[in-house]
């Protein structure tokens, strides 16, 4: 090839430039340099005048490249590209040479400041000289959306993406939507009723002909890439028809029952159940492990009961698959269980719960019908909170939740709704509660009657039996004799979702929760483009920061997948010469985008050039100089630390 | 060795310390003019190889400046980079290149002083070995 002609274009930047670089000596310099088309100098070509000025002569002239010696690239990179293109020149052939920022506003001594420039201008030239174009690329994509999980995250970025006109198919692993809200009584601290919440968002995820719901069921695969994904699942029998409306007449006459997870294991559901009344989907299910048609075929009840003819004992399991360009998940969180600190006595001693199980027995929709009560049937007439059961411990969870001390002050007020009289203390260190309604709220709580009692040693607290009474002794704080303990437990990573994360193939933090694509830039990304972790899964947070991530998560996918758009990919990718190639794969661990694949077939490492962001890193790693960057190959580096070093 | 004016050369990622320059650059904290840059995406780009060559092609001292660790622009890059240079630094006084001549450093985009104060040091620590010349295997240093 013949060598490039590229016009220089210095530029004055009023005073700034010019002032402190001699840029007549610069522009002697290159005068008679092999390769210049032309030099040029100009008052300031960022203006209208300088733009145009630069379009003309590039129309005119018609150089093989530009180097612009002005402002940092990151300035004016974008505006001397586009000013390029509209004169027919490709982007990759506009070069920045940043000689005010690196050079005139650094270098006091006029000199050596002019010959810092000549240096900077001769990198670009000898790298622009080897710049090959670069097209701008897109893909055509997907503008579906899966959501996997049906809590409170789930449902709400469902109904965003689907009434923006998307296709949204939520996956859920329990028999109906609601996720940890729905089994919660009041939402502090405004105390708002939880299922009325999220009633109308139910019925909403219901009657939206956008949304599918596939409940009972679970994700076993997750293929492809943004704005192209393929999601495997498998959806467990459940052996009664999309017709049952949830009437709840085979409840009735079911003869079996067993302790539910729906209630934490603190009440029973029969063999055929719901989750409440009103659940999405309506439709019951039927327990096959404990269900007497299918452990000694003596029973089937149901079926004469049932008014709509739903029952269906042939039902299997069903293998589906759904495309998206987005997945969004909302797995949602855990309880931490306390029963790692023998101390608290949690599963040893009657009457010690935790939080989530003592607003279970306050819920309307919970085992006892919404009463608080002793293992002996009798109302509590005093209760202890202890605040971060296994938090900040190495055997719980090892962080702070932020948001328990908010329900564990909520106990208070729900114990004295039900329970006229009861005492509640609650004993802490230290407390942290979120703005000012929260710190609101325990004010409140304090002038209503609970009593707060810090102590100086969270990890010695111990409950011991004392009679039918249980005694709470913490350092610092005299000890309390009271009918039930409650312990306040923080939030930790659901059981699955490290099996979700390796399905998905994007990486979970120490603590087992969702690590964001940029902890500050994009928080609601995984580590994968084009997954998204909303709602706990990725954190512990309360009700409103679920559905603000939830919305940040269909907003960002929203705005990414535009039908009728396709997507702007990476130009600058990295590259992979297959004749080079031995197949170690040393790219493959080092990428950080998962963007390289391994072709066994091949014995080739492959770039997939639509999830590579170019960093670069595969190319220094690679030891056979395979792998490349585009842009920024070994050789225009070479070509620029020349410039830089020879001047 | 008074009048001795090193060429340094200084690897940058573009999203930090590229930033952090160019920041130097706009609240005009002036730093040697010895110390030039060239820009990559990110700190996990620059080979090893890239550093001997600028030693080969006449530099006296390099840096490779990125993101402070748990900042990179593409997650991990800097991590990568600094498992590679580990070793690098390692290797450099066996080549008989004494260490102070080659820095890896993290440089934030905000850190503007933090730059002009990496760079005139550079510069300072490059101007006292003096000119760089292939010595030999140095015993002091490759412990
Ligand atoms: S982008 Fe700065 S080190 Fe990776």
């Amino acid at each position: 090839m013949n060598q490039k002609k590229i016009a220089l274009f210095l530029c004055r930047c009023g005073a700034n430039i010019a002032g402190a670089v001699d840029l007549d000596t610069v522009a002697a310099r290159f005068k008679d340099k092999s390769g210049i088309a032309l030099i040029a100098t100009h008052d300031l070509l960022c203006s209208p005048a300088g733009k145009k000025f630069v379009e003309e002569t590039i129309a005119g002239k018609k150089p093989d490249g530009i180097v612009i010696a002005a402002c940092s690239p990151k300035m004016h990179e974008k505006t001397f590209r586009d000013v390029a293109g509209r004169a027919g020149m490709n982007l990759a052939q506009v070069t920045m040479a940043n000689i005010r920022e690196q050079g005139a506003w650094v270098t006091p001594d006029k000199n050596e400041a002019t010959q810092k420039a000549i240096a900077l201008i001769s990198a670009a030239l000898g790298r622009g000289a080897l710049h090959e174009n670069l097209e701008a690329r897109s893909m055509e994509c997907n503008t579906d959306v899966v959501v996997i999980g049906g809590g409170v995250a789930g449902i709400e970025a469902a109904l965003m993406a689907a009434n923006a006109g998307r296709k949204v198919t939520i996956i859920e692993k329990d028999i109906s939507l609601g996720g940890a809200v729905i089994k919660t009584e009041e939402v502090g601290p405004s105390m708002e009723c939880a299922p009325c919440l999220l009633a109308p968002r139910l019925a909403a995820v219901r009657d939206n002909p956008n949304i599918r719901v596939v409940s009972n069921a679970e994700v076993t695969d997750v293929l492809g890439f943004f704005g192209n994904f393929t999601v495997r699942v498998k959806k467990a029998a459940r052996y009664v028809k999309d017709s049952c409306i949830g009437c709840e007449a085979c409840f009735e006459v079911c003869p079996v029952s067993a302790p539910n997870a729906f209630h934490l294991g603190l009440g029973a559901k029969k063999a055929i159940y719901t989750q409440f009344p009103g659940s999405v989907p309506a439709a019951a299910v039927i327990n096959r492990a404990i269900c007497k048609h299918f452990t000694d075929g003596s029973c089937d009840a149901c079926v004469a009961a049932c008014p709509f003819g739903a029952i269906d004992f042939n039902d299997g399991d069903e293998s589906l698959e759904f495309t998206a360009g987005a997945v969004i998940v909302a797995t949602g969180f855990a309880n931490v269980n306390p029963s790692s600190i023998p101390a608290l006595g949690y599963g040893t001693l009657e009457n010690v719960v935790t939080m989530p199980e003592f607003e279970r027995m306050a819920s309307s929709n919970g085992p006892l019908s919404g009463e608080i009560k002793l293992k002996n049937g009798t109302a509590p007439a005093s209760i202890a909170v202890v605040h971060c059961a296994a938090s900040l411990s190495e055997h719980g969870a090892a962080y702070c939740s932020g948001v328990c001390c908010m329900t564990a002050v909520k106990a208070g007020e729900l114990a004295r709704k039900k329970i006229p009289g009861v005492t509640v203390v609650n004993i802490h260190d230290r407390l942290v509660f979120e703005g000012p309604a929260a710190q609101e709220f325990y004010r409140e709580q304090q002038s209503k009657g609970t009593i707060f009692c810090k102590t100086s040693d969270l990890a010695h607290v111990a409950v011991t039996r004392a009679g039918d009474k249980l005694a709470v002794s913490a350092p610092g704080t005299a000890p309390v004799t009271v009918d039930m303990v409650v312990l306040s437990t923080g939030m930790g990573p659901s059981p699955g979702s490290n099996v979700m994360a390796d399905i998905l193939d994007a990486d979970c933090d120490a603590a087992g929760f969702f690590k964001p694509d940029h902890a500050i830039l994009h928080p609601t990304g995984s580590t994968i483009d084009g997954i998204y972790a909303a709602g706990s899964c990725a954190s512990p947070c309360d009700v409103p920061t679920a559905i603000t991530r939830a919305q940040a998560a269909a907003g960002d996918a929203l705005a990414k997948l535009v039908p009728g758009r396709k997507i702007e990919l990476e130009i600058m990718t990295g590259a992979i010469d297959e004749d080079k190639c031995a197949g170690c794969r040393l790219c493959i661990a080092v990428c950080p985008y998962k963007a390289i694949t391994y072709d066994a077939q091949k014995n080739k490492s492959i770039v997939n050039e639509i999830i590579c962001r170019g960093c670069g890193t595969c190319a220094a790693t690679c030891p056979g100089g395979a792998a490349g960057a585009k842009h920024f190959t070994n050789a225009q580096i070479y070509a620029e630390l020349g410039g830089v070093i020879h001047g | 060795m008074d009048n001795f004016n090193p060429v340094i050369v200084a690897f940058v990622c573009n999203w930090c310390s590229y930033s952090g320059a160019d920041k130097a650059g706009g609240q005009k904290l002036d730093y040697p003019a010895n110390v030039k840059l060239i820009r990559v995406m990110c700190s996990g780009r620059v080979d090893p190889q890239f550093v001997m060559q600028a030693f080969r092609e006449g530099a006296d001292g390099v840096m490779v400046l990125g993101c402070h660790p748990g900042d990179c622009h593409y997650r991990s890059g800097n991590i990568k980079t600094l498992r590679r240079f580990a070793l690098f630094e390692k290797m450099l006084a066996q080549l008989g290149i004494e260490s102070g001549r080659f820095k890896l450093d993290w440089v934030a985009a905000g850190e503007s002083k933090r730059f002009q104060e990496v760079a005139t040091q550079m510069t300072e620590t490059v101007k006292k070995l003096g000119s760089l010349s292939i010595r030999g295997y140095v015993e002091s240093e490759a412990a």
